[in-house]
């Protein structure tokens, strides 16, 4: 047997140091390229491009895919660094060193959600902004800001619990904001949001459709028009506009002449 | 010999505006410091202009490029009748290289503007059946020249005026103009008979469709066929416009209330 004991003592923990720094970087370096590749694989570089992090990282010379990989990196550069220390027992205190291994994965997982919420954040935002592009309403552009501040404000509180912060307090301030933003969607689309989903059955089955001569409560009329969210019927002069939960609430007439 | 620059002078002599033609900016920054008024006419506003009349086509006759600039402006106000104008217009390349006097008097109004502006339909849905038209025009059918009929807005009535030649290829569809997928569609569509009806806000109601109406005292020019007969007097019977590919010289017309409006030659395009 081989006793292993001995490489701890005396000058020979100086060259296990080493070793394990050696060894560490490698691994790193490795892990590193691994990630880079496994990422490019997964067409990561296509997902984020566009978006305001890319941008940035950009800005500074990286790329998110490189940003990634750099961050196991380092991670295990740390990890290396802390362990070849204690090898070498040039730490003081071992309570310190028990915190630090501890603390080290949490801080690196709070990193990664943190840089993952902010391209999904940006991502989010780029989508919802080309779904909007078509509603012509200037003062559409703040929803998918909304949507982006959302995600990273979520991925900041998850980032933040996993190092430990007192969450509770910001989470109190999520559900307060879910809640308006409910209530506010709930009272204020009220209409809108039953007159779009009796709009989508008129749409999808018509049972009516442009020209056909109908009657919707007390108006009479020629179909012109069919969207989501209103019925435009047209009698000799007037040009009624009936919201779609109207049509199912009284029904619609299908008036036929022959 | 006068100098060149007195030619040029007597042709921008005493105008009461200038209007430009999609100018690029630097050339509307110097008109601007010019005393006399400046109208742009683009098909975008490009150079944030304050009077602004907006072209939905790229006329490739300079004549109706401006007569449509004239037009607009006369309709909202922006010149008086009898105004003398400078246009300043590309007829070559793409910046402005011809300075045109013209008197904006009745005899400008062809009712293009009109046709695009005061039609039930949106101007951007009928400059998009216009450009299908057009380009319909251009490529034909497997290289074969091929008519078609659009009949844009008023669908409601369109549709009771009119009967179905057989079955309605859009019927629970929701095709817009303007979608991507449409050009190539009604390419294939265009060898059915009978006309296509688009709602005023651009949704392709039906294709197939034969048009009824009374074709009393509607004048279009001789020696046009059927197609224009049909097209032209259902623009009489109701709010709807036409635009109508006509297979035997492949120009592009456009009816309103029963008249002739536009004539486009596609190849200009």
């Amino acid at each position: 047997m081989v006793d292993w004991q001995v490489l701890l003592v005396g000058e020979f923990r100086y060259v296990l140091a080493l070793v394990v720094l050696v060894v560490g970087f490698v691994v790193g370096y490795l892990v590193g390229r691994l990630n880079k590749r496994l990422l490019v694989a997964a067409h990561v570089p296509e997902a984020v491009e566009g978006t305001t992090f890319e941008r940035t990282v950009r800005s500074l010379g990286t790329t998110t895919v490189s940003l990634f990989a750099r961050l196991s990196s380092w991670f295990i550069y740390g990890l290396t660094i802390v362990v070849a220390l204690h090898v070498a027992q040039l730490l003081p205190a071992e309570v310190f060193l028990v915190r630090v291994t501890n603390f080290v994965p949490d801080l690196f997982v709070a990193a990664i959600v943190l840089a993952v919420g902010f391209v999904v954040a940006d991502k989010a935002e780029l989508a919802t902004s080309e779904r909007l592009k078509s509603v012509k309403v200037p003062e559409i552009g703040i929803v998918p800001r909304i949507v982006k501040y959302s995600v990273v404000y979520v991925s900041a509180l998850v980032a933040a619990g996993q190092i430990g912060v007192d969450v509770g307090a910001l989470l109190v301030m999520l559900g307060a904001f879910l809640i308006a933003v409910i209530i506010f969607a709930g009272l204020a689309l009220r209409d809108l949001l039953a007159a779009s989903a009796a709009g989508v059955y008129l749409l999808l089955n018509q049972p009516y459709s442009i020209g056909d001569q109908v009657e919707i409560g007390e108006h009479h009329g020629v179909v012109q028009e069919m969207d989501v969210f209103v019925t435009l019927i047209e009698s000799d002069n007037q040009e009624y506009i009936v919201p779609n939960h109207l049509v199912f609430r009284k029904g619609a007439v299908r008036v036929r002449e022959y | 010999m006068a100098d060149l620059r007195e030619l040029a002078a007597d042709v921008v002599e005493d105008v009461d505006a200038l209007f430009l033609f999609s100018p690029s900016g630097s050339y509307y920054e110097e008109c601007t410091n010019l005393d006399t008024d400046v109208v742009v006419i683009a098909p975008e506003n490009t150079v944030s202009a304050d009077t602004f009349v907006e072209l939905p086509l790229e006329f490739g006759d300079v004549r109706n490029r401006i007569k449509f600039g004239i037009e607009g402006a006369l309709d909202r106000g922006l010149v008086e009748g009898g105004d003398t104008l400078a246009c300043a217009v590309n007829l070559f390349s793409s910046d402005i290289d011809t300075i045109s006097r013209v008197r904006a008097d009745d005899s400008m109004r062809s009712g293009v503007y009109d046709l695009f502006v005061n039609s039930r339909a949106d101007p951007n849905v009928i400059r998009d059946v216009l450009e299908v038209a057009v380009e319909l025009g251009k490529k034909g059918q497997k290289g074969e020249p091929v008519g078609a009929l659009f009949v844009v807005g008023d669908a409601g009535k369109v549709m009771n005026k009119s009967r179905p030649l057989s079955y309605n290829p859009f019927e629970k569809s929701h095709v817009h103009v303007g979608d991507p997928i449409v050009n190539v569609m009604l390419k294939e569509f265009s060898r059915l008979d009978g006309a296509f009806v688009i709602s005023d806000s651009g949704k392709i109601v039906s294709a197939y469709r034969y048009l009824e109406p009374s074709a009393e005292g509607v004048d279009i020019p001789k020696g046009l066929g059927a197609r224009h007969m049909a097209g032209g007097a259902i623009t009489r019977d109701t709010n709807a416009i036409s635009i109508i590919l006509s297979e035997s010289d492949g120009l592009v017309r456009a009816f309103k209330a029963g008249e002739l409006i536009l004539e486009l030659d596609p190849e200009d395009y």
